[in-house]
Formats: C-alpha cells, sequence, structure tokens
C-alpha cells in the first residue's frame, strides 16, 4: 500500500514574455488500488501536473511538495522518481531513433528493477503483453515510437505501464487519437496491469469516454492551476452535461495558459 | 530489321563551355596532379577544398619540413604473432620503385608529405590471409614527422589490413592503397590520437576490375585530423564501400573528404559517414565528391553523411557534391544531416528509469550501431563501442575523467 500526496504545488515555466506561473497550490493525495480522473478546461495546467511530478526540467516548482511514501519526489532526477514507482504516460510519445524499442524496454526495465530481468521469462512477457495490446510483433526490433501512428504509440505506453509496474500510473490524456477499438484495447491494458499491481492511477482527460471503460473512484475539476471541486463518478457526467464554464474565473483566457 | 544509329558524341566548344555542358571539363579535368609543392598554392579559406578546415591550426603541413623520424611503425599479424604467409614488409626511401605508384599528390599538404618524407612502408599482400595485418603507428612527440604506406595487395588476394594511430603525434600521412583484379580487402584505419595531436592524411586508391575494396575510418581523437581519400577504379564491377565513424570533442576539427570517381563501367560505390559531436566548439566536416566520368555507364553509387549533435556548441559541416557526366546510370544518390540529441528524448528516456548517462549510450549506441558491425573486424567493433562507451560517461565519476586525462 503507498500514498502519493500533493502538498500546496506550486510551479511555473519560463516563455519568452517571462514567468508564467501555472500550478497554484495543488492538494491531491491518490492511494494505491485508486483510480482518479483529473478533468478541466484546455489550459487549466492539468498537463504541466503530470510533467511535474514526472520531472519535466521545463516546469520550474517554486514551492510545495509530492511526497512518495514520505519522500519528496521533487528532490529526485526522472529516472530516479521513475525508480521510486511514478510512471508517466504521455500525451505525444516521443521518438528515439536509433534505439530499437526491445532494447529500450529492457534496458529501462533494468534499471526500474536494479537487476537485469531474466532473459527467459522477459521474453516471454514482454511477447504476451505485446499480444495482448494487439501489438505487431514486429514493433519490437523498430526504434522506440519511431513511425508508430497515434494509437500505436499509446499502445506503447500502456505496453511499458505493464512491464515496469509502477505504484503510481500518471496518464495524460492516453484516450486522445484513439478510435473506439483502440481506446477499448488500451483501456483494457489500463485496467489488466491495475489488476495485476494495484497501483494508483492519476487520469487526465478532456473527455468523459474513456470513463466508461476505465471507472474512476474520483473525478477532480482542475481549474487555473489547481483543484476546484471533487466528487464521485457522477461528477463526471455533471461535467458533460454543463462543461467547465461555472469552474473558470470571470477573465479567463483558458487558452492562454501553456499546458 | 536491325537498323545501325550512329552516335554523336558531343565536343565541347572551347570559347563557350556551358554550349555544350555534356562536353564540360569536370572537376577532376581541372585538378592538378603533381609531385611538386609549387603546383599547388597555399591553402586559404577562399579556397573550395579548404574552406571548411581552419587553416591557421595547420600551417606547419604547407611547407617541406624536415621529419623527426621518431614515430614508431610496426607491423605484425591483429594477434600479435609474426606475419603470415603472403604478407610482407619492406621500408624503402621515398620515391624509389614501388612507391608514388596511385595517382600523384592532388593538394599542396600531400606534396608537401611526398617531399618531406623521406621512407615508406611497403605492404604486399598476396593469396588468402587468415587474419587481419595491424600497422601500428604510434607517435612519440609533437615534432613534426612524416608516414607514407603503401598497400599493394595481388590478383585474386582476400585480406583485412588495419592501420592503427595514437601517441602524441603531429604527422602528414600519405597512404596509397592498389588492388588487384578480383581481390577483395579491407582496409581500417583508426585514429586514437592524444590530446593537442595533427595528423593531415591523404589516401590515394585505386581498385582492379572486378575487386572490392571495404574502407573504413575511424576517428575518435586528435586536435585536428583532416583525411582526403581520392578514389578510383581499374576496370568493371568494381564494389567500393567507404564507411567513416568519427566522435568529435570539444575544440577538436574532425574533417574526411571522400572523393570517388567513377571511370568503368558497373561499378558501385556506397559511402556512409557517421559523426557525434560533443561540446563546445566541436568541429566536423564530411565533404563527399562522386564523379560519374563519361565512360562509366551502369554506375550505382550513394553517399550518406549523419552528425548527432550531442550538446549544443558544436558546428557539423555536411556537403555531398555529385557530378554525373553520364546518364546511362542506376542510380546516383546522396543524404546529409545534422540533428540534435534533444531535450524531450532524454527526458522521455530518463521517465522510464534510465539515468542520463546510459541514455546518451544507448542513444549514440543506436547511432552507430549497424555501422560498427558493418566494418566486420569484431575486436575492432568491440573495442569501438568500448572507447565511445568511456567518452559518454565522461564526468560521471572524477575517477573515469582521472583515466582518461590519461590516456
Amino acid at each position: 500500500m503507498s500514498t502519493l500526496e500533493i502538498k500546496d504545488l506550486y510551479a511555473h515555466v519560463e516563455t519568452k514574455d517571462g514567468i508564467k506561473p501555472i500550478l497554484k497550490g495543488v492538494n491531491l493525495t491518490v492511494n494505491s488500488g485508486e483510480t482518479h480522473a483529473i478533468m478541466g478546461p484546455n489550459g487549466s495546467g492539468k498537463s504541466t501536473l503530470a510533467y511535474t511530478l514526472a520531472g519535466h526540467p521545463k516546469y520550474i516548482v517554486d514551492s510545495g511538495q509530492v511526497l512518495l511514501d514520505g519522500e519528496d519526489i521533487l528532490k529526485m532526477t526522472p529516472d530516479e522518481r521513475a525508480k521510486a514507482g511514478i510512471f508517466l504516460a504521455m500525451q505525444y510519445p516521443v521518438e528515439v531513433p536509433g534505439v530499437s524499442m526491445t532494447n529500450f524496454l529492457r534496458t529501462a526495465k533494468t534499471e526500474v528493477d536494479g537487476k537485469a530481468p531474466a532473459i527467459r521469462t522477459w521474453t516471454k512477457e514482454l511477447t504476451e503483453a505485446m499480444k495482448r495490446l494487439r501489438m505487431d510483433p514486429k514493433f519490437a526490433t523498430r526504434s522506440v515510437n519511431e513511425g508508430f501512428s497515434g494509437g500505436e504509440k499509446k499502445r506503447a505506453e500502456v505496453l511499458q505501464l505493464e512491464l515496469l509496474k509502477p505504484k503510481f500510473a500518471i496518464l495524460d490524456e492516453t484516450d486522445s487519437g484513439l478510435d473506439v477499438d483502440a481506446l477499448r484495447i488500451v483501456s483494457e491494458g489500463v485496467n489488466r496491469a491495475k489488476e495485476a499491481n494495484q497501483f494508483g492511477i492519476l487520469m487526465v482527460t478532456h473527455y468523459t469516454r474513456i470513463l466508461k471503460y476505465i471507472k474512476p473512484d474520483i473525478v477532480h475539476v482542475f481549474a487555473a492551476g489547481h483543484f476546484v471541486k471533487t466528487g464521485g463518478p457522477e461528477l463526471a457526467d455533471e461535467l458533460e452535461e454543463n462543461g467547465y464554464d461555472v469552474y473558470l474565473p470571470e477573465d479567463a483566457d483558458p487558452e492562454s495558459a501553456l499546458a | 530489321m536491325a537498323q545501325t544509329q550512329e552516335i554523336n558524341i558531343p565536343v565541347a566548344d572551347p570559347n563557350d563551355s556551358y554550349a555544350n555542358p555534356a562536353a564540360m571539363p569536370s572537376s577532376a579535368d581541372r585538378a592538378p596532379r603533381s609531385f611538386e609543392v609549387s603546383a599547388f598554392a597555399r591553402p586559404d579559406r577562399t579556397q573550395e577544398d579548404w574552406r571548411y578546415t581552419p587553416v591557421e591550426r595547420v600551417e606547419e603541413f604547407f611547407d617541406v619540413f624536415r621529419p623527426s623520424n621518431e614515430t614508431d611503425i610496426s607491423v605484425s599479424m591483429i594477434d600479435g604473432s609474426p606475419l603470415a604467409d603472403g604478407v610482407t614488409v619492406d621500408r624503402v626511401a621515398l620515391g624509389d620503385a614501388g612507391t608514388g605508384i596511385v595517382s600523384k599528390p592532388n593538394d599542396r599538404v600531400s606534396a608537401v608529405e611526398w617531399n618531406s618524407g623521406e621512407r615508406a612502408t611497403v605492404l604486399k599482400l598476396e593469396g588468402e590471409i587468415g587474419q587481419p595485418v595491424l600497422v601500428k603507428v604510434h607517435g612519440n612527440g609533437f615534432a613534426m614527422d612524416a608516414f607514407h604506406l603503401v598497400v599493394i595487395a595481388a590478383d585474386h588476394t582476400h585480406a583485412d589490413v588495419v592501420v592503427e594511430h595514437d601517441g602524441d603525434a603531429r604527422i602528414a600521412e600519405g597512404v596509397e592503397i592498389s588492388t588487384g583484379k578480383d581481390s577483395h580487402i579491407s582496409t581500417t584505419f583508426i585514429q586514437e590520437w592524444n590530446k593537442g595531436s595533427k595528423q593531415i592524411g591523404n589516401q590515394r586508391i585505386h581498385m582492379g576490375e572486378g575487386a572490392s575494396l571495404r574502407h573504413s575510418v575511424v576517428t575518435l581523437g586528435g586536435d585536428v585530423v583532416r583525411i582526403r581519400m581520392d578514389q578510383d577504379f581499374g576496370g568493371e564491377q568494381g564494389d567500393l564501400n567507404m564507411l567513416g565513424i568519427y566522435f568529435v570533442d570539444p575544440g577538436e576539427h574532425i574533417e574526411h573528404r571522400t572523393m570517388i570517381v567513377h571511370n568503368h563501367p558497373e561499378c558501385r560505390s556506397r559511402v556512409v559517414y557517421k559523426g557525434a559531436l560533443d561540446g563546445k566548439d566541436a568541429h566536423s566536416t564530411w565533404v563527399g565528391n562522386a564523379l560519374i566520368a563519361p565512360t562509366a555507364p551502369g554506375t550505382d553509387s550513394y553517399e550518406l553523411n549523419r552528425n548527432l549533435v550531442l550538446t549544443p556548441g558544436a558546428i557539423a559541416d555536411s556537403e555531398p557534391n555529385l557530378e554525373i557526366e553520364n546518364g546511362n546510370i542506376i542510380g546516383a544518390g546522396h543524404a546529409s544531416s545534422v540533428g540534435r540529441f534533444d531535450d524531450e528524448e532524454l527526458f522521455y528516456l530518463q521517465s522510464r528509469g534510465i539515468p542520463e548517462v546510459e541514455a546518451r549510450k544507448l542513444v549514440v549506441r543506436g547511432f552507430f550501431g549497424e555501422l560498427v558491425e558493418e566494418i566486420g573486424i569484431p575486436s575492432i567493433s568491440e573495442h569501438l563501442m568500448n572507447v565511445i562507451d568511456k567518452r559518454l560517461t565522461r564526468g560521471e565519476s572524477d575517477a573515469v575523467a582521472q583515466v582518461l586525462e590519461e590516456k
């Protein structure tokens, strides 16, 4: 049983026009086995929250803590956070030319576990996981994400989630750009991984579509850099019905924030 | 009924070369070839061949000098054993029979090398040579020196030659390679000089009819290393494969120029050079020329250069040139790129638990991997990857840095 606590987190980015505060006092606690949906308008800072937790250098933390079982991960490099048990499934997974998926996955697994996986069981695990995600075996020999379609990239993210077995999975708009079938396959993958490893999930999304497949226990509304409302699954339906307008401050320009 | 068709070969108009482009003189016709230094102007950066070279850092190679003769040259089989049957080595005076056999110097520095050097190492290969021949060139200081190597492979010979350069040096090097009919030869030149070393190299290569040559160049160290390689074919069905790998550290200038001449029908050439650049003012240059003469129908040629810039502040110049004087060919392709190992790639790998140094290793190994395999000599491939890994580990710990300083 693990706990991820975000305490009064403030962060900014540096832009051409100067410092731009994005996260403005984020507070949240997630336990193993819980699924939290984080919903909110464009530009509210949802993705920034996801990347800040993973340690992207572009987002600079001003104050606050993020405690994973009591230890502040904000003091760690991105790879140390991954080893501690944080996994970020990215909205736009990055292409890494020249590095094969196989080599990448084995290296990541070795680093995260602190020891190389036994060849035979590893190969079997990889092959089966790919099969369940309906991934063509030839992906294993291709460069990381290179030439993958949007749907293939998302499947590859879920494949890593299944193999690396984190304590907390942050899914940043994993539903975007997926057709109905791909959405189902990807969601099933997430559910399977959660079933097996009982990790906590922070799921960032605009739409309720994915919530039909990955059932949230708790739904949050994120606006203007912090959580403004928290409720049960019924909150998602309400948002679908009424939109985010009521949560936006009067003078807000939702497209202006870099999220 | 078959009809005899008269072919008109275009004739150049001496007053206006553009009147008949197909008959224009090619660059090879214009370029001087001479054993005399005075045939060549002193290099400066207004000259096309020298525009990328920091000429002020290699001025000492522009005039005839007295060689120190302090460079150690040794020749053995790659496992250290004495020369196998079919391998002979002679030390002869430069200019004697058996030297100056492949074309003539083609620029100022190669003419200077020819006139400054005193002795040549002549390596003759004949038959099936089981393991690679290793020529070790070890520099013992920064006094100017010259080294001249002639490699002659007899008809039908199968052999591999590895030339390793290390130590401290300021060296002008001339290499002549002549391969016989239907021979299959590989030559691998490794430059792993200490800091502050300079090498100005010139290679002239002539391949026999039906011969194949795999020519690899690996440059991993030296303050300035500039190697020009000119090649042509001696008959039909030649197959040339030129591979290059370079890793450029801060402040270094590493330059490779491959000049391929297709002068016979149905020959094939491939040039693939890849380099990684790390740090401020790391500078690489690759210039690849391919000339396809009117006498070379059925030519199949391709040249490629890729550069991976690992950290900001490095400069990679990449220039493929094609001069095609024959329309009846299979292909004449080229590709060139300079790319950056960017922060997003690094973050992605890190976010999966892979530390920064390991991430760089993964990317650079991936970048060079295939090419390193192609060199085809396992001990070299392994050594290469280890050296590159070590470079990327630099700064990881003081102990490692210490070792590298001492290398």
